[in-house]
């Protein structure tokens, strides 16, 4: 089960970034800004054939 | 008078002999008004008695090749003219026979001598060779990096691991979808192309489930490609029990090459060859031309319905290449190492390999936070976005190691040739200022950085 949290994450200029880890429930992990998370989160996938 | 209207020693001549009658002839022989000797094929010949034509048989006869007999008298003055083509010199005919199926070429061994040169293999060319009898030999298939516009087509690079069960990047460039409700990409082998060293090979999970993969080309490369006709080639095989068949699948965006927002049309396919085959790989190729607007594109490898579950296909030596015609596979960066490089413009794994790999070089920013840094080996295709990462740990080489809890990678730093992370830890015993590198704590230790699409 993918349990997601945010962070914010200063960068080396000291901005504040939201940052989403998601925790994949097996030892992964995969992190991405909030705004990537966001954005792979809203789009639907590619077109499915095969059916 | 002779005249040569062919002057090919194997094929025809055509001599002409004339003479002013002096009055009274009916027959002809001897030399003509130009020294020339009467003589010609019997059977062959025209007798012209002032231009016009006269009957064989009926207004004269020849029948010796050196005289006509039979004229009916000649007036004085009357141009005669026999006119005869020479025997057809058969005995320097090249034989039919010499060529025995498609493809064959005539090719000399020395002076005048001619033999069959057999169809060389498929992709093969015809290269001067002067330890051959006929000086030449077939060739190949040459590799030519650049040629193939996939990359890993020969699934030989697998960065992220050799199984997968959920909707993702699998091998390396390929993006595996699972369909229905249960599918697994796997490493193959044993079931390979002829030529290859690994396969990908999909299951069905479960009833009504199979699986696709697709690879999206940048538009760096797809702009380029407006207008071209273009040809996708790959070896499948398909499983037993496998139903309908398994076919390419090419869609285009307007708008972008990203996988995220890909809102795409299909792409006509002009030409397809090649049967998929249950228990042997075959070649099949889908030709098209790339539309003219077109900023993205997908090759896609899909069945054409679904599965039963356990049902199988595999897939090798993927090709995308200009042209009408699929030629022999070559990886696209040439060699195994070339194939990584343009892997790794757009994925890079660290790790994996043993116990402890040093994955990243850095320094103590407070207690729980090490920030670190590293290069790629080659430049990717835009500052990664994506951080995957697995049992990593923070080593001073001194003290008990720190578990690391998280990545995150610094924003600011928007490079694509050096990566800049924030590596946290639960523990509080991270020292600022001092030193560490980020290890992975056992064979599945990992970071690993996307650029894809």
């Amino acid at each position: 089960m993918e349990n997601v949290s945010f962070i914010k994450v200063a960068g080396i200029d000291g901005v504040e970034v939201e940052h989403a880890i998601i925790d994949r429930g097996n030892g992964e992990f995969t992190s991405m800004t909030k705004a990537t998370y966001d954005t792979l989160l809203s789009n639907s996938s590619i077109p499915q054939a095969g059916e | 008078m002779t005249v040569l209207r062919h002057p090919n020693n194997n094929g025809v001549t055509l001599s002409q002999w004339r003479k002013t009658a002096a009055g009274g002839e009916t027959s002809l022989s001897g030399t003509d008004d130009f020294s020339a000797a009467l003589a010609y094929t019997a059977g062959a010949e025209q007798v012209f008695v002032n231009g016009v034509l006269l009957e064989r048989g009926v207004d004269y006869t020849a029948s010796t090749g050196t005289t006509v007999t039979g004229l009916t008298a000649l007036v004085a003055g009357d141009i005669v003219t026999v006119s005869s083509p020479s025997a057809f010199n058969v005995a320097n005919a090249i034989p039919k026979s010499t060529v025995t199926t498609k493809g064959d070429l005539l090719a000399a061994t020395g002076a005048s001598t001619v033999t069959n040169l057999p169809v060389g293999a498929d992709g093969t060319t015809l290269v001067a060779n002067s330890a051959s009898a006929t000086g030449m030999a077939w060739a190949g298939p040459s590799v030519a990096a650049g040629k193939n516009y996939l990359i890993n087509g020969a699934m030989d690079n697998w960065q992220r691991g050799a199984s997968f069960s959920a909707t993702g990047y699998g091998p390396d460039r390929w993006y595996c979808t699972v369909g229905g409700s249960a599918a697994t990409f796997a490493q193959e082998t044993s079931v390979i192309p002829a030529g290859s060293r690994y396969a990908l090979k999909w299951t069905a999970g479960a009833a009504s489930s199979y699986g696709q993969i697709r690879q999206f080309i940048e538009q760096a490369a797809v702009i380029p490609l407006r207008g071209q006709t273009m040809t996708a080639s790959a070896m499948v095989q398909l499983g037993s029990s496998y139903s309908g068949t398994l076919q390419f699948e090419i869609y285009y965006s307007t708008t972008t090459d990203t996988i995220t927002s890909f809102s795409g049309t299909a792409v006509s396919i002009t030409t397809t060859t090649g049967t998929p085959t249950i228990g042997s790989y075959n070649k099949i190729t889908a030709t098209f031309t790339v539309p003219s607007n077109a900023v993205g594109l997908y090759i896609g490898i899909v069945p054409s319905v679904v599965q039963a579950s356990g049902v199988s296909a595999y897939i090798g030596n993927v090709q995308l290449e200009q042209g009408s015609v699929a030629t022999a596979f070559s990886r696209a960066g040439g060699t195994l190492q070339g194939e990584l490089a343009a892997c790794q413009r757009y994925y890079i794994r660290y790790g994996g390999n043993t116990s402890y790999d040093i994955v990243s070089f850095g320094a103590g920013n407070n207690t729980q936070l090490v920030t670190a840094q590293q290069s790629f080996p080659v430049q990717m295709r835009i500052p990664p976005i994506i951080a995957e990462y697995s049992n990593l740990i923070i080593s001073d080489s001194v003290n008990a190691t720190i578990t690391v809890s998280t990545v995150a990678s610094d924003t600011a730093v928007t490079s694509t040739k050096i990566f800049r992370g924030n590596f946290y830890t639960a523990a509080t015993t991270v020292v600022p200022y001092r030193p560490y590198t980020i290890n992975t704590v056992s064979s599945s230790g990992y970071l690993g950085l996307s650029a894809e699409l």
